[in-house]
């Protein structure tokens, strides 16, 4: 009770002095307010970025998104089918262009006569498989949505070979636990593209390893001669110009370790969101 | 005499202030987001041409210029949007670095504090919910048929064209209304808009986005309600401002609202205030079921930390930005 009074005293005080001043104290609160706004929280936001601890808390999101997200949608959900007339006029092909290297450009031209996707890792009977071996196993054809990490969203006509159907044939060993594709392109500094993701999601129905976009052999700015499509996840998931696929047990020793190249800079390896 | 009134909780100050927070975290890096695809669609796909609003920036004569396309119509934004000017010359970016979090453009980094306040918001606004409908609260200020029959009344009485207020009860029928749609309306929808985008939640929630009318129109809605919330945050903020600021700061800092500065927006410095009886506004006080008694909470109100755990981390060299291209 005797605390009460003393706050009731003060703060009839500060109300005295503060009905006198008022215009000037709500001036001074609005300018202050102002400055820790845009100046104040640009480089408390940016510090904190930088901060790797903070960072680290920020990240932890992920596997709370990822836990949550796989537990409320479960297995086998499908991702929505679209109609012809639902394909996009225009498909941005975004990430890198098609290789330059020499290899490429003449197995492009050769309609990848000499091309062989290489299946190899923790697997009972690793195989390299040529594309016409491919588009002789049984195919999937689906109209899906695309995501891009960016905000945008197109929708295309894919045709390729389960990705499941491919583990089928080389029998991952039970060590196994992601399978990690490794891509031919590179950025400007050289560094190799690359991704991985889950056994469970290599399984998904709509996994495919595709060779086809709209009916026509897959651009060379899409991916050819082979890309992953992945209907559950972001469109940098969805690794281009494959040129093998690995079974692998952990992620730690590929490249920078965290399972991929956007994600070795920062971006989520669940791209489920 | 009696001039103090307990007037809002602990519960109720910590998630307000946990709740600013998450509100301008998410906003500021919600443009971050935005900016590294400066566009509105509707539908489910995005088609170039089919933008109803963007902003871009142009080279026009080696001078770039910001613009800021809304239905075909074209406006100069060059400063403020499309276009920002730093030390260093003008720079084309949409929102410019004041308003997002990274200052810098960093799509990772924007989302990784997107998704990690987004959860603080959900966590704090389930708590505030369960607190409020539990303690009976949250009655008080849900907008019904009768309040909206008063609306009018209290418009007239806000532009003072009518006399005494028509309010009954703790809140005045344009708040409740302004309230309650925030609760009823934008914060689901927000949610909802937001998890729409989410490719993995949409393989098994397929009318999701199509409750939209697809994925991007999910990113459009998203991207208004956003302004929804800073367009309620104004009208909060002008409100707290113009009815007594700092007795408005202490009750949602330590509780404590003074009664006797009168807490309507009539009153200018220079009119004596009348000392409005503290009594019927105690009463109404005291018919909060969960609502601890001023004796209950009088020793615990030395310190409220709340809002200072973010400022003391130190905020370190800007360098080292590690700015990558798009893909």
């Amino acid at each position: 009770m005797l605390k009460k009074t003393q706050k009731t005293r003060v703060a009839l005080m500060k109300n005295q002095s503060f009905d006198l001043s008022r215009r000037k104290l709500l001036l001074g609160a609005l300018q202050a307010t102002g400055l820790v706004l845009f100046s104040g929280c640009e480089k408390m936001f940016n510090g904190l970025q930088q901060n790797r601890k903070f960072l680290s808390l920020l990240e932890s999101a992920e596997g709370a998104n990822r836990r949550v997200q796989k537990f409320l949608t479960g297995r086998n959900k499908l991702a929505q089918e679209f109609t012809e007339k639902d394909i996009s006029r225009y498909f941005k092909p975004n990430g890198n262009p098609p290789p330059l290297a020499m290899d490429y450009m003449a197995d492009a031209a050769s309609q990848w006569q000499s091309w062989r996707l290489e299946v190899s890792g923790l697997a009972q009977s690793p195989h390299s498989f040529s594309l016409t071996e491919l588009k002789s196993m049984p195919a999937r054809t689906q109209i899906t949505r695309h995501d891009c990490v960016e905000g945008w969203s197109a929708i295309g006509k894919w045709k390729g070979v389960r990705l499941e159907e491919i583990m089928r044939r080389v029998q991952p060993q039970p060590r196994a636990k992601y399978v990690v594709f490794h891509c031919m392109d590179t950025d400007s500094d050289g560094t190799h593209y690359y991704e991985s993701i889950d056994l469970e999601d290599a399984v998904h129905p709509q996994t495919i390893l595709a060779y086809e976009m709209n009916d026509a052999p897959l651009p060379l700015e899409h991916g050819a001669p082979l890309r992953l499509r992945l209907e559950n996840q972001l469109g940098y998931k969805m690794a281009k110009y494959i040129r093998a696929i690995e079974f692998v047990a952990d992620l730690k020793n590929i490249q920078q370790g965290k399972g991929g190249y956007w994600e070795d800079q920062g971006y989520e390896w669940f791209a489920g969101i | 005499m009696e001039s103090l009134v307990y007037r809002h909780n602990r519960i109720t100050r910590l998630t307000h202030w946990i709740n600013a927070v998450a509100l301008l975290v998410l906003f500021m890096s919600g443009l971050q987001i935005f900016n590294a695809f400066p566009e509105l669609h509707w539908g489910s796909k995005a088609e170039p041409d089919e933008a109803f609003f963007s902003i871009a920036a142009t080279n026009e004569d080696a001078e770039v210029r910001g613009y800021t396309h809304l239905f075909g119509l074209k406006f100069d934004t060059t400063g403020l949007l499309g276009v920002q000017n730093t030390a260093t010359g003008p720079s084309p970016r949409a929102f410019p670095s004041w308003i997002t979090i990274p200052g810098y453009f960093w799509l990772a980094g924007g989302r990784r504090w997107h998704f990690f306040f987004g959860w603080i918001f959900t966590i704090n606004g389930v708590l505030y919910f369960l607190y409020n409908v539990l303690n009976g609260h949250m009655r008080k200020f849900l907008f019904t048929l009768k309040d909206a029959i008063q609306v009018p009344a209290m418009i007239a009485y806000y532009l003072r064209l009518r006399r005494e207020s028509p309010q009954k009860g703790e809140y005045n029928p344009l708040q409740k209304m302004a309230y309650t749609s925030v609760f009823v309306i934008l914060t689901p929808l927000v949610l909802l808009s937001g998890l729409a985008m989410s490719p993995q939640l949409d393989i098994a929630f397929n009318w999701l986005p199509a409750a939209f009318a697809g994925r991007q129109s999910a990113r459009t809605v998203h991207f208004i309600l956003a302004f929804g919330f800073l367009f309620f945050t104004f009208g909060h903020v002008f409100m707290v401002l113009t009815t007594g600021f700092l007795n408005n700061m202490r009750s949602m800092v330590t509780g404590w609202h003074n009664e006797k500065i009168a807490p309507t927006i009539e009153v200018a410095p220079e009119t004596p205030v009348a000392p409005s009886p503290t009594a019927p506004s105690l009463s109404i006080e005291g018919e909060g079921k969960g609502e601890e008694e001023p004796e209950n909470i009088a020793s615990h109100q030395t310190s409220e930390p709340e809002l200072k755990a973010d400022a003391q981390e130190n905020p370190k060299d800007e360098g080292g930005v590690n700015e990558k291209s798009k893909f």
